[in-house]
């Protein structure tokens, strides 16, 4: 194998792990807020499969990203609105609810899917196209790696410091934080924690939603039902690896990522081990993650639990 | 004086349980307010009401003069009424100055903690407080955490300051400092609610207002009244805390720890090197401000935490390394201070919770299946012979009150136990009358031949029970007294960690 | 005006039930609206789907047939989720019965169905009980969340199910176009059938419903099991091994999940294949909670939850609607039966504030 071929797969390779870190960050970061405000949503699986497909049929109908995008984040954001009334108004425990809005994703997703394609050749169209930087994109390897990706890969890493700022330097994000640690302390000051955990809560499945619409418009020519594959999941487990920071969550979203990257690769590296096993490779690690955060992770003391005054 | 807060008519029911019946008071700028009464007179409820947390049923509230309505606690603080509530409202795992940030309201979008650090300071100065901005506030001491609740309600410039019950968690000369506090409050022209159900500090207010099953039953100035005319007041009859003391020679001993070690769950030391026994035929008290490591030795004794390092042993028999099971099959009772986490199922009927850890002995069991028959004859006994007021065996425990879950803890434990006991804070939380009947019951089991641990944050209560008080601070026994030898200020020295001189520190 | 929620002081058995009717129609009127969205006749879809469910003798015991893998995995998730051990590992543990199954039914192909028959339905429950035996473990012994493992293990055991049919040693040889499923299974390991389609899996996944609700309600160790899922610390301190009780528990749910996927390969498909398995184990989480976590409500629910799938394939033969529908209807009736069974814990009231 030549030299350049291996230096081509291996700018590959990262470029991947970075287009396919894009939704899990989006995700990531929203999912952040939501459970740094005490709501521990299961249900992102369901809410990002949810904005793949939606972006879906909206892209496929209107032939325009940015319906395809608005409509994902307001369905995801009906989900989240769902979710709330579930955990908070009515305290149905958290998990419950969360396996509620999977399930009800998954099955609402493929009929429709169904009735869709029904008796038609199924549309498939082309990803999202890179904006490369000027000037950055040309330097060798780092530039096709970082800066020849697309829009919404830029803005979701751009996220991370924008939500460490908010969460620790705002008094909204201070806020959230201490609704996440003892909603009493909020309440007892007369602030609503009803109301923050509604928007937080929002907030997460709306950029959940965005992140499954990138799934779906950023790398896939076409819907499959489960297209989300437990990517949800995943995000879930990176806020466990990543001890709810911004930026620890963040490697740990490069880290599946990378794996992901690596197992699509497996053919071009001449991996010998069948591809499916290696697909399966980024679900073992994160058993071994949790395993090996146990004890060093800590989470918001209030996470899923539902307050009621008294 | 001018009247800062007028309540009139104040009534709240919840379901069929009345917490306040037509309640009205004055609270003047000026004076320190005490609300005195016993656990459930309604106390917690009536203040409450004043802050916004409670929407009374009926009634009205004025502030300076004018009718006001509180919907919330926020327009209780806008209006400058501030409270400490007795349970902390601080976030642990934030920093003091967070804390005091949070619903501090102020403008812009982002935190503005150099103004704030500065006024922190002024505060703290102020009342001779040492509390750095970004200590992080569970690794504070209990006291100095209580000093930053207070400072987050001083630091809004409130003019009523509210205080649920502020001295339960404080050591004597703490409280002493706090009374002294308030008192400037008081003196800066500030009027101050204080609730409490400790007569020391009660008699340092100007007036009191006795609450008694939710209805006010007088206003005193505190000047014009005295320790036993209140005490009558409260609880409406005589009551003589006097028990039969049998003073026995102690026997075997039936606990041992020595020199153990135990980590928390984020790896701090909670118990830090503590040795303690307990002989049969003997009750041993344990005096100790809370958080100090009283929870984790009880846990530590029936082996629900791990060591890391000393022994324990039981009976004569070590059990270091054995598991609550083998403490349990030693005959141990466990009576734990959150009666619903760790001794009861709450969706679980009587009958099920006394059975409770023997479900699966031969007597309750028929092959694989349960005898219901022969567990609810059991129960039904249980119950009358240790008073549970129920309709039948079959009632679900989270439906009792808290005496009557109480006394289904002690029907299962003290029937199950053989030797030893172990009570934590067995009469948190209950009216005087299961109180009498609780500590009847210990009596009794002693009288049996038992070795009994109890924790309370009574110190009178432990004075009057113990033989011996043990004093726990920061993990470990710093002295061990003879009750008839010593008084609440010399244990709350010791309580603070203080090395007392004079004190038994080795009395046997 | 001001609404608000209270809790209800003593849940109304009535309330509870009327709430239940309720869910489970706004269920089905809300899938009607979703048929009116996708421009399908509601009145042909809905009634092609009762007579497929229940127009004939021959569509009832097929909608028996269809209710069977799902009481089985709907105790599954009974037996853990009155645990509180939230596993939803049902999915992964129906493949690995399935696969555990075939493997002993494979292996024994020469022998008579008395020797395969109970020895491949072991070979089932032992296939799902590894499964929630790995989750067990890991949260035994390392603390992990079951939620989390149980879902990683359903990924992983559907890719290593792939890799066995394509390419693995499993795949059927022979055939030029890759089907993704083993050859058939010899005809002596299929289930006795009792009645038309009907085959002896009905009376399997009949006992276990009575089993289970015996082993919860009347032996010491259900007991066990309802008071971890009431108050585990409570357990703890009166010295129940609680790492065994949510070994055991897990055991028992990946046996009755695995129990599924063999009832259904050797009673059903007779072949292994993933798509046949698809959805088994998230179906059975549905039926588990809008059976209120009983077994009878559960053995109920399965039946009408059974009957829509098997009436979907006429519906979708007749009006053209996509059988998926099903799994659409489910997920609506959980969440409304969840509103539900919540509300029903409240009361609205009303008050004017001014």
């Amino acid at each position: 194998m030549s030299g350049l071929f291996q230096e081509a797969i291996f700018v590959s390779l990262l470029a991947a792990t970075i287009r396919i870190a894009t939704p899990l960050l989006l995700s990531a970061m929203g999912e952040l807020v939501t459970q740094r405000a005490g709501i521990w949503n299961v249900g992102v699986e369901g809410t990002m499969l949810t904005g793949a497909f939606i972006a879906y049929i909206a892209y496929a109908v209107s032939g325009d990203h940015l319906t395809a995008f608005a409509l994902a984040i307001s369905a995801a954001m009906v989900l989240g609105a769902i979710t709330a009334f579930l955990s908070v108004t009515l305290r149905v425990d958290h998990f419950i609810t969360g396996l509620g809005i999977n399930l009800l994703a998954s099955g609402l997703t493929l009929f429709w899917f169904r009735s869709f394609v029904k008796g038609k050749a199924q549309p498939t169209f082309d990803s999202i196209g890179t904006v490369p930087f000027p000037y950055l994109s040309d330097i060798p390897v780092i530039g096709s790696v970082l800066f020849d990706q697309r829009l919404l890969t830029y803005a979701a890493f751009a996220l991370v410091p924008v939500v460490w700022a908010f969460l620790y330097r705002t008094r909204t994000g201070l806020e959230l934080r201490a609704l996440g640690e003892n909603p009493a302390a909020l309440d007892t000051m007369g602030l609503n924690v009803v109301a923050r955990q509604y928007a937080a809560t929002i907030f997460g499945s709306a950029l959940t939603g965005l992140g499954g619409a990138f799934l779906m418009l950023g790398f896939s020519d076409r819907f499959v039902p489960e297209l989300s594959a437990g990517r949800g999941w995943l995000v879930v487990v990176a806020l466990i690896a990543g001890n709810w920071h911004p930026l620890r969550v963040t490697s740990a979203v490069l880290a599946f990522s990378f794996l992901e990257s690596v197992a699509t690769h497996s053919q071009a590296i001449g991996a010998a081990v069948p591809y499916q096993l290696l697909l399966a490779l980024p679900y073992v690690i994160s058993i071994a993650i949790i395993v090996m955060a146990r004890g060093k992770s800590r989470q918001p003391a209030a996470l899923g639990e539902s307050y009621s005054r008294s | 004086m001018t009247v800062a807060l007028q309540a009139s008519g104040l009534s709240k029911r919840y379901g069929d349980v009345v917490a306040l019946d037509d309640v009205s008071l004055d609270i003047h700028a000026g004076e320190i307010h005490c609300l005195f009464g016993e656990n459930g007179a309604g106390k917690s409820t009536l203040s409450g009401c004043l802050y916004g947390y409670v929407q009374p049923d009926s009634g009205a509230l004025a502030i300076d003069g004018r009718p006001m309505r509180l919907r919330s606690p926020a327009e209780a603080l806008r209006l400058g009424i501030g409270m400490i509530h007795q349970h902390f409202k601080l976030v642990g795992r934030l920093s003091v100055i967070e804390n005091i940030l949070v619903g501090a309201g102020g403008r812009g979008l982002f935190l503005d903690t150099r103004a704030a650090r500065r006024r922190l300071a002024a505060l703290c100065a102020d009342y001779g407080v040492a509390l750095s901005p970004d200590a992080i506030v569970e690794e504070l001491p209990v006291g100095l955490q209580q000093w930053v609740e207070i400072i987050k309600v001083l630091f809004l410039g409130v003019r009523v300051l509210i205080l649920d019950e502020p001295t339960a968690v404080l050591t004597p000369q703490e409280s002493d400092r706090l009374m002294a506090a308030l008192e400037r409050m008081r003196d800066a022209g500030m009027a101050i609610v204080l609730i409490s159900h400790k007569l020391r500090e009660v008699m340092r207010s100007d007036r009191v207002t006795v609450l008694r099953a939710g209805k006010l039953v007088a206003s005193l100035k505190t000047a014009e009244t005295s320790p036993e005319e209140l005490s009558v007041l409260m609880v409406g009859r005589k009551v003589s805390p006097s028990y039969d003391h049998n003073r026995e020679t102690p026997g075997e001993i039936v606990l041992d720890l020595s020199d153990v070690y135990v980590n928390g769950e984020r790896g701090h030391r909670v118990l830090d090197g503590l040795s303690i026994h307990v002989r049969a035929h003997e009750i041993v008290g344990l005096a100790g401000v809370a958080g100090n490591g009283q929870r984790e030795l009880f846990e530590t004794i029936m082996r629900v935490r791990p060591l890391e390092a000393g022994r324990i042993s039981i009976d004569g028999k070590d059990v270091t390394a054995g598991s609550t099971r083998d403490v349990i099959d030693l005959g141990v009772g466990h009576i734990p201070d959150d009666r619903y986490l760790q001794g009861l199922i709450g969706s679980f009927t009587i009958a099920d919770n006394i059975v409770l850890g023997r479900h699966h002995d031969c007597a309750f069991r028929k092959g694989p299946f349960l005898d219901r028959k022969a567990i609810s004859s059991f129960a039904a006994d249980s119950m009358s012979e240790y008073r549970v007021a129920a309709r039948d065996s079959g009632t679900r425990v989270d439906r009792l009150s808290g005496g009557n879950a109480q006394k289904v803890i002690l029907a299962r434990e003290l029937q199950r136990s053989t030797s030893l006991l172990l009570a934590n804070q067995p009469t948190r939380g209950l009216d005087i009358g299961v109180i009498d009947y609780v500590y009847r019951q210990l009596l009794a089991k002693k009288a049996e031949g038992f070795g009994i641990l109890l924790a309370s944050e009574e110190l009178d209560d432990l004075m009057t029970l113990c033989d011996r008080i043990a004093v726990i601070h920061r993990g470990k026994i710093v002295g061990v007294v003879d009750p008839s030898g010593t008084t609440p200020q010399h244990l709350g020295l010791m309580m603070a960690g203080q090395a007392v001189s004079g004190g038994d520190a080795h009395a046997h | 005006m001001h609404i608000k929620l209270e809790q209800r002081h003593g849940s109304s058995l009535l309330w509870q039930g009327a709430s239940y009717g309720l869910a489970i129609l706004a269920g089905f009127v809300a899938t009607a609206m979703l048929l009116k969205l996708s421009s399908a006749d509601v009145t042909t879809a809905f009634e092609a789907l009762f007579r497929g469910a229940l127009g004939s003798q021959r569509a009832m015991l097929r909608t028996l047939v269809a209710a069977t893998p799902l009481i089985l995995t709907g105790l599954a998730a009974v037996v853990v989720f009155r645990a509180r051990i939230w596993s939803i590992g049902q999915e992964g543990q129906v493949y690995a019965g399935a696969m555990g199954a075939y493997w002993v039914a494979s292996s024994l192909a020469d022998a008579p169905l008395v020797v395969v028959g109970p020895l491949a339905i072991a070979g089932a429950m032992l296939g799902g009980a590894t499964m929630s035996g790995i989750a067990a473990l890991l949260r035994n012994r390392y603390e992990v969340n079951e939620i989390f493992s149980t879902v990683m293990l359903n990924y992983i055991i559907v890719y290593l199910l792939s890799f066995l049919l394509s390419g693995g040693p499993w795949t059927e040889a022979g055939t030029t176009v890759a089907y993704h499923q083993t050859p058939l299974l010899a005809q002596t390991a299929w289930l006795p059938h009792l009645a038309g389609p009907l085959h002896a899996g009905i009376l399997i996944a009949l006992l276990a419903a009575i089993a289970v609700h015996l082993l919860l309600e009347r032996t010491s160790s259900g007991y066990d099991m309802r008071a971890l899922g009431a108050n585990q610390t409570a357990l703890r301190f009166m010295g129940m091994d609680v790492p065994r009780i949510v070994l055991v528990t897990m055991l028992l749910s990946g046996a009755l999940a695995g129990l599924a996927g063999g009832v259904e390969l050797l009673g059903v498909q007779h072949r292994l294949k993933a798509d046949y398995l698809f959805g088994l184990g998230y179906g059975g989480i549905i039926v588990a909670m809008v059976g209120g976590l009983r077994p009878a409500g559960t053995v109920a629910v399965a039946i009408l939850f059974g009957g829509l799938s098997s009436g979907a394939v006429d519906m979708r033969i007749q009006s053209g609607v996509p059988d998926s529908l099903i799994q659409a209807m489910q997920g609506t009736i959980l969440l409304f039966v969840l509103c539900g069974t919540a509300l029903a814990r409240y009361r609205l009231t009303w008050s004017s504030a001014k």
